[in-house]
């Protein structure tokens, strides 16, 4: 029967309410993947095999956000490692072959993450997987890289168990990690700012690890956590959090929160004039999450591992280099992420010119083995691998907003720069059960 | 402090929460009602609203430096009203647009609709990222209506005051033009048997590309009003789509004050969720959804149908 003819009194609508409901389910299918990536699979499982001997491209492929909470972390990523990409390719690609990227969008999100990289290692060759911004995705693309034997680079996603408990022998993590972080600031803040902390954290593992690790020393230094306030991703509004942070009245609040939500809890903290009234650590600070917010917005204290005004050998070289290959990009200046993609990049092939080959276990042996002198990192101090832990040891820096900047990009502050050994997570070594040689598969494309 | 007092703030912020939702899904619902078809570029056009309106209050085009100069001279102010007058204004007509093509997926099954909205969202977000870039952006606002005053103990933004009286101002002059005008009459009468309306000689096509460029009007006047607090970016609308079908459902499809109910109530949830378990402040308007509709199919103030038997 016609649904119209049903009612007697009609409302402003007379959407039949089955075509809507139908119509219903299918929005919310297409919401909430929205501006993703084609759907793949399934697909016939194909073997890696060799390419060496016929000089075809080296395939890498990079699982990187172009959507979703960390887009913009993603795509400044990507540059990075295009330019080392770049670079390889101006001097003849490595071992004599082209390098090949094959980018897919990993949506900030996990389930897509182990998708693309199944696609790419089974259906593209990919000799290497690198990126990721998001723990939950590096951990998903480290699972099925580890299942194929496939070297992957977590370039830029920071939560402690990447390194820790959820190691792999194929992943090696560029980053500086929540717990480097909250070592490298929170005693400081303490001791400047006060005890009494209320803690917001992102509600995924990066927030909870990073939370974790400066609760302990926040406790550890006789501080009080009064309250710790979880956000969920892909919050927009902060209003309820920020009242509540003004009926707690913290000495010091400390946030764990990433991308589009940090930016947007930056805009109402300022609404608020709340930076005013307590002092604003960010454990970590991703430079496209600050980049265009404005003076205002970069309040509080904030870690990060480079800064393109580091009076430091190649910095400039660096800087131009960046200028030149994107005139176009928005971020005119490269930041932290950008930096990121690029070393890990650059590191990973210049391991395979050193191995000689591509077999995945002879890269690993380079990698474990790494030491990068200060000099060709543009950092204050040598970075190295730590071998137990797969996560590459650097300097860290603490910054803060520059009220007296050089030029317009220059909003950074360097207050402190901290060597490795200073900030190494030491119980990480326990906490990561690497799977040995044997147990990795064999991989080489 | 007691309970009470500690929650109180909350409540009250839960209520200004709402206000801005029901700004959020106000042109969704009239497009959903009306025309029977879900616009799922309606976040698009919310993000378009920001741009427009940051493109008037501060233009950078290299062509036209001395006219720029000479309207950036003008105070800030007139500028943010010209913005929040004009940005939903020039979005509605862009919605008409979108109304042309959508033609032919008129008396057809909606996943055509769905389908041409969802890839109007996309065309839309990348037209964005072409014109503005994909970096951050910040909507300046006026003194009086920036910077944040005390109430009590607690401090309270300014601005949120001014977005909730403009959300809802939007909602009783869209209450009126649909209740209180020939206009809105019509439109009703097209909504409820639109061959009778052909029949007395009403341009029915003329009449559904108005209704579509409000609704898309309304849409941007969400997204000006929620650039401050949500901030600018391409994507930001993806953020707005999913609660503005929520709401409209919740109150029942076409309902305005039912939209406005499911708002508010939506706000307070979220809100307080947000200050006592903040876990789960984003899924709470879910389980709300939930709990409302397992009870009550057809939504707060939806009509009773065959669904309800």
């Amino acid at each position: 029967m016609d649904e119209k003819k049903n009612t007697t009194e009609r409302p402003l609508v007379v959407a039949s309410r089955r075509r809507i409901l139908k119509a219903s389910a299918l929005t919310l299918a297409t919401a909430g993947t929205y501006g993703a990536a084609p759907f793949f699979g399934p697909w016939k499982h194909n073997h890696v095999w060799s390419q060496t001997a016929q000089k075809k491209p080296l395939v890498i492929g990079l699982t990187m956000d172009s959507s979703g909470q960390y887009a913009a972390s993603g795509m400044d990523e990507r540059l990075g490692a295009m330019m080392a990409i770049k670079e390889f390719n101006a001097k003849g690609g490595v071992l004599g072959r082209p390098i090949e990227a094959i980018h897919m969008d990993t949506e900030t999100t996990p389930a897509t993450g182990s998708r693309v990289a199944e696609r790419l290692i089974t259906r593209n060759d990919a000799a290497f997987l690198i990126g990721a911004i998001h723990s939950g995705v590096a951990n998903a693309i480290s699972q099925v890289a580890q299942k194929y034997g496939c070297i992957y680079l977590n370039s830029n996603s920071s939560s402690p168990t990447e390194s820790g408990k959820d190691c792999h022998r194929v992943k090696f993590v560029w980053d500086g990690n929540g717990t480097n972080f909250a070592l490298a600031i929170v005693k400081n803040a303490m001791a400047v700012n006060g005890k009494n902390w209320v803690m917001l954290t992102n509600d995924y593992v990066w927030g909870h690890q990073t939370a974790k690790a400066m609760r302990t020393i926040v406790e550890a230094n006789g501080g009080k956590i009064v309250e710790e306030m979880l956000v969920p991703q892909n919050t927009r509004d902060f209003s309820s959090y920020l009242i509540k942070i003004q009926q707690l009245k913290p000495s010091v609040v400390a946030t764990a929160v990433g991308g589009d939500d940090i930016k947007a809890l930056r805009q109402q903290v300022v609404q608020l004039k709340l930076n005013k009234t307590a002092a604003w650590i960010n454990n970590q600070q991703d430079w496209p999450d600050v980049y265009g917010l404005g003076p205002e917005a970069i309040f509080g204290v904030f870690g990060t591992n480079w800064y393109y005004r580091l009076d430091l050998p190649g910095v400039k070289e660096f800087v131009a280099a960046y200028q030149a290959t994107y005139p176009g990009v928005q971020i005119r200046v490269p930041g932290n992420t950008y930096y990121n993609g690029y070393m890990a990049t650059r590191e990973l092939l210049r391991a395979v010119e050193r191995a000689g080959t591509t077999n995945n276990i002879k890269i690993i042996k380079e990698l474990e083995g790494l030491k990068v002198p200060a000099r060709d990192r543009m950092q204050d101090f040598d970075a190295y691998m730590n071998a137990a832990t797969h996560q590459l040891q650097q300097t860290l820096y603490m910054a803060t907003y520059n009220d007296t900047p050089a030029d317009k990009d220059d909003i950074f502050r360097i207050l402190a720069k901290l060597p490795p050994k200073e900030v190494e997570d030491p119980d990480a070594p326990g906490a990561c059960k690497l799977e040995s040689y044997e147990a990795t598969p064999t991989y080489e494309a | 402090m007691s309970a009470l007092s500690n929650l109180l703030p909350h409540l009250l912020n839960g209520l200004a929460l709402g206000l801005l939702f029901g700004l959020i899904a106000l042109g969704f619902m009239l497009i959903v009602g009306v025309m029977e078809t879900i616009n799922l570029a309606h976040g698009a056009f919310f993000a378009l609203g920001m741009y427009v309106a940051l493109t008037l209050i501060a233009p950078k085009l290299p062509w036209a430096a001395g006219a720029v100069s000479a309207w950036m001279s003008l105070p800030l102010g007139w500028r943010y009203t010209i913005a929040l007058l004009f940005a939903p204004l020039l979005v509605g007509v862009s919605g008409m647009l979108l109304e042309l093509a959508m033609r032919r997926t008129y008396a057809r099954d909606p996943l055509y609709g769905l389908l041409l909205t969802f890839g109007a969202a996309m065309v839309i977000e990348e037209l964005i990222r072409l014109v503005w870039g994909s970096t951050e952006k910040q909507l300046p606002l006026p003194d009086p209506i920036s910077g944040a005053f005390l109430v009590g103990d607690l401090i309270y933004a300014k601005y949120r005051l001014f977005a909730c009286g403009v959300a809802l101002a939007a909602m009783l002059a869209l209450w009126l033009f649909l209740e209180r005008t020939p206009y809105g009459a019509l439109i009703k009468a097209g909504a409820h048997d639109s061959e009778m309306v052909r029949a007395l000689g009403v341009d029915l096509a003329r009449l559904r590309r108005y209704v579509f460029a409000l609704g898309v009007a309304l849409a941007a006047l969400a997204g000006v009003i929620l650039a401050p607090i949500w901030g600018i970016r391409p994507h930001v609308g993806v953020d707005a789509v999913v609660p503005a079908f929520l709401i409209i459902v919740l109150g029942g499809v076409g309902s305005l004050w039912g939209a406005v109910i499911a708002g508010l109530l939506v706000g307070l949830v979220v809100g307080i969720t947000g200050a006592y378990a903040s876990e789960w402040s984003l899924l709470s308007m879910y389980l709300l959804f939930i709990a409302v509709v397992t009870f009550r199919a057809r939504g707060l103030l939806g009509r009773k149908s065959v669904l309800d038997a």
